[in-house]
């Protein structure tokens, strides 16, 4: 199941954007913006191995073709089939919270003990640029506090949250 | 900020112990760098002192601090901060719960219980204001006559009006953006057409959304009826200058001493990290009144130079000279100990580590007080989600409060308060936003679409509400030092030993409700929830509250009438030692509901004053009696 994927890198990549963009209601332009896109997925490879990655990307992948045949909507399958999937869960409420912060969460207890100690597996930024490119920032209306400061009596009037449908 | 060219090392620390200085200053925070900045453009030779390692001294040093900010998983208010273990510091999130009989000496104060507090300071080169928040109230008149008006507390040896001068300098120099119109309550009064260097800051939307609620509601304690009213705060950091400053002079932000806006900071922009660091200097730091002091070439100022003892001639009692440890490497405990002398020493390390350095060097003075009265106020958080997004997380840490109830009769009864309205949302009691991202994927399973819904909805509609409580002096809340408790250069750590007193646990019980109200007017869910596990966790009348740290430290080295009742009189000025000024928040009596930092500023002017009086005058009197001034010669005294 691996295999083709391993051999491109850049489909990898468009994957792996493809499920972000899912998983945090970003679209794809958007998170490559952001110019964390390669950051983040070397981090995930890095901690859980590529193989867990690309399985999860795989079954992305799968549940995005079922979805056309299925009475069951896409964010249904992949509660179904990665969201409760106790290897593949974690990691990607792990990739949401990457994106939307900049951090990589430490696996749960349960993930580790189950699937094997990661070394690199601790809460940490990814990188200095990735706090500042967090999207709950934009999300919720606001600046990332010590970065891209909106102005002098910008706070004064009320906020512009992008409405989402 | 920006320092005079290689101004930290224009003088080598063999040069310095071979001068004899007018006045020896140890810390290069605010209290320090004023003392200094006003002896130097009196003409004085001035030597400081400062603990910390020096990277900070240049805008490269400053984005390196911005860097470890942005890079830092737990961003608490020391993050940007680098450790040192040669000039330790307390960090918030270092607070652990205590055992009754069991100190906790897991970092860096020892905490002897039985409350543990988090409050922090910051010993970096311009010290504990490169991460404060930078609220300027003034005290209030009533604050300075606590004990004649109430029997509580201590009165000062100084009134409101004796003081107000000062004020005016201080706020001058720390550039205070505030309007007088919002600022002459309960008692405060300006001189006729004052005006503040610059207009207040604009109220952030939050408060407004609050002010609907709350503006116009009366509340009555002890028969008084109060008027409440959303109110900017006065705040060290750049606004527009109010062009009828100075009889019409106006004002130029402080902080121009180099060409370059982003180097001298810029006007504020809403970042909303004002603690733990401005990125773009708006807000006032020490480091800005230091480089004008170093600008004229009168003050050397030393770095990775911790004073260790404070010599005394058993004779006449004078201070003759400060012993230091001098090391290259933070993490390396090797270095060299050395004497600093001069006519003048001025102890400005603040509240906690002044009296440690006296106490570590075996003067605890004839009043016994030395690190007693230990006063920090108590603030007491309440939160809530608003019916609507009033747009959390904009402007600075926080703009707006409501200040009705920093006076009145009930302070008979109980402490008075002023209230933070936060701009940061939970953030302070929580962890938010961080802990709600992580609530509603882990927890709640949210994803794509529904999480980003959810993520304003339970974030842009956050209020918190910090209620900061007076606390009086009280002899038991102290520090002291334990040779059993030592830091890697060998030096005594502070040993805290503190209880929230009674009267301002009466403050927190009506708080509380205050909160409760506001949160009822506005519609307000209140989330409010207090952990029994957390360290300062406390009950009073049944129910608990968690207490957080003031950051306001003081009255460890209060000043008085005499040399009984207090460590340093009116000047700060050591009763014991004639030669030995010891400033800062240590020395106030009493610390009301205001934040403590203009008031030590202003004690600083007036100190400086006196310092340069006598120093003329101890001038005078040895031209009249000419005695032999050859300076002792021993420099190194010990190596490592
Ligand atoms: C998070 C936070 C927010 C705050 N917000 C506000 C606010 O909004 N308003 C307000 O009024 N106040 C505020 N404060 C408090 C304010 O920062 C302090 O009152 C003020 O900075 C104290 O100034 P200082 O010069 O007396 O001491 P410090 O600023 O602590 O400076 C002391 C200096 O002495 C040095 N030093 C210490 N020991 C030695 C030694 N043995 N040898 C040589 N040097 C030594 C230190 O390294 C340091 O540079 C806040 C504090 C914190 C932590
Ligand atoms: S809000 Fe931002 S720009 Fe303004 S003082 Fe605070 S950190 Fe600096």
């Amino acid at each position: 199941m691996t295999g083709p994927r391993q051999l491109d890198g850049s489909r990898r990549l468009e994957d792996f954007l493809a499920f972000s963009a899912e998983a945090t209601a970003f679209t794809v332009f958007e998170l490559r913006g952001t110019g964390q896109s390669q950051a983040y997925l070397n981090t995930c490879d890095g901690i859980v191995g590529t193989e867990v990655t690309d399985c999860l990307l795989d079954r992305y992948d799968a549940a995005r073709s079922a979805v056309v045949a299925s009475e069951s909507t896409l964010p249904e399958l992949l509660r179904r089939d990665i969201l409760s999937d106790p290897q593949l869960g974690p990691v990607a409420r792990n990739i949401a919270k990457m994106w939307f912060v900049g951090v990589w969460y430490e696996l749960p207890r349960a993930w580790t003990e189950a699937f094997g100690a990661r070394e690199g597996n601790a809460t940490f930024v990814v990188s200095t640029q990735s706090y500042t490119e967090g999207l709950l920032w934009p999300a919720i209306g606001a600046n990332p506090p010590g970065a891209k400061a909106p102005g002098f009596g910008s706070w004064a009037h009320p906020p512009r949250i992008p409405v989402f449908p | 900020m920006i320092f005079p060219r290689d101004a930290t090392r224009r003088t080598d620390h063999k040069a310095a112990s071979e001068t004899f200085y007018d006045v020896v200053v140890v810390g290069s925070g605010i209290s320090g760098a004023i003392i200094a900045e006003q002896l130097s453009q009196a003409g004085k030779r001035v030597l400081v002192l400062e603990a910390a390692a020096d990277e900070d001294r240049s805008l490269k040093g400053y984005e390196g601090f911005l860097s470890r900010f942005y890079a830092a998983a737990s961003k608490d208010n020391q993050s940007p901060y680098p450790h040192n273990p040669n000039a330790p510091m307390p960090r918030s999130t270092d607070a652990r719960r205590i055992w009754p009989g069991q100190p906790d000496s897991s970092a860096y104060l020892v905490q002897n219980g039985p409350f543990s507090s988090d409050t922090t300071y910051t010993r970096v080169l311009g010290g504990t204001t490169m991460h404060w928040e930078a609220k300027t109230p003034r005290m209030l008149p009533q604050d300075f006559h606590l004990r004649t008006m109430f029997g509580l507390g201590q009165d000062w040896p100084l009134t409101y009006d004796d003081l107000s001068p000062y004020y005016v300098q201080a706020e001058r120099e720390l550039g205070v953006s505030a309007d007088v119109e919002h600022q002459s309550y309960l008692g405060a009064t300006f001189d006729p057409g004052y005006v503040f260097p610059m207009h207040e800051l604009p109220l952030s939307y939050l408060d407004k959304v609050v002010a609907k609620g709350v503006d116009g509601t009366f509340v009555e304690l002890d028969g008084e009826q109060f008027e409440l009213s959303v109110r900017a705060f006065p705040q060290a950091r750049n606004g527009v200058p109010n062009a009828a400053y100075d009889n019409g002079k106006g004002y130029v932000p402080v902080g121009a001493v180099n060409t370059h806006q982003v180097e001298e900071g810029e006007r504020c922009q809403g970042n909303n990290n004002c603690v733990p660091l401005c990125p773009v200097q708006a807000k006032y730091h020490a480091g800005k009144t230091l480089a004008k002091a170093l600008q004229d070439g009168r003050v050397d100022l030393l770095t990775r130079t911790v004073a260790s003892k404070v010599l005394v001639d058993p004779a006449t009692g004078r201070v003759d000279g400060i012993e230091v440890k001098v090391y290259q490497d933070p993490e390396s405990p090797q270095h060299t100990t050395m004497i600093m002398r001069g006519q003048i020493f001025v102890l400005a390390a603040n509240a906690i580590e002044n009296p440690r350095l006296m106490l570590a060097s075996g003067l605890s003075g004839s009043s016994g007080l030395m690190g007693r009265n230990l006063m920090d106020h108590a603030y007491l958080l309440s939160w809530a989600l608003l019916p609507e997004m009033a747009g959390t997380f904009r402007g600075t840490n926080c703009t707006g409060g409501i200040v009705d109830l920093r006076a009145g009769s009930f302070r008979r009864q109980q402490a008075a308060f002023a209230v933070d309205i936060h701009n940061d949302g939970w953030g302070w009691a929580t962890g938010a936003p961080y802990s709600d991202l992580v609530d509603l994927v882990d927890q709640q399973n949210l994803f794509g679409a529904e999480l980003r819904r959810a993520l304003p909805d339970r974030i842009s509609r956050q209020l918190l509400l910090a209620l900061m409580i007076d606390v009086l002096p009280n002899e038991s809340n102290r520090v002291t030092v334990d040779p059993a408790y030592t830091d890697q250069l060998g030096n005594m750590r502070p040993v805290i030993s503190y209880t929230v007193p009674e009267y301002t646990m009466r403050g927190v019980a009506y708080a509380r409700q205050f909160a409760r109200q506001v949160f009822q007017r506005l519609g307000a869910a209140d989330h409010t929830a207090y952990d029994p596990t957390d360290g300062a966790y406390l009950t009073y009348e049944g129910e608990g509250y968690v207490i957080r740290g003031g950051n306001h430290l003081a009255g460890t080295h209060m000043m008085g009438t005499n040399s009984r009742n207090s460590v340093v009189d009116a000047q700060q000025r050591s009763w014991d030692h004639p030669n030995l000024y010891l400033v800062g928040g240590g020395s106030m009596p009493t610390i009301g509901t205001s934040n403590v930092t203009l008031t030590m500023a202003a004690l600083c002017y007036r100190s400086a004053e006196r310092i340069i009086a006598q120093l003329q005058d101890e001038l005078s009197a040895r031209l009249q009696t000419p005695a032999p001034t050859e300076l002792p010669m021993p420099t190194v005294v010990a190596a490592s």
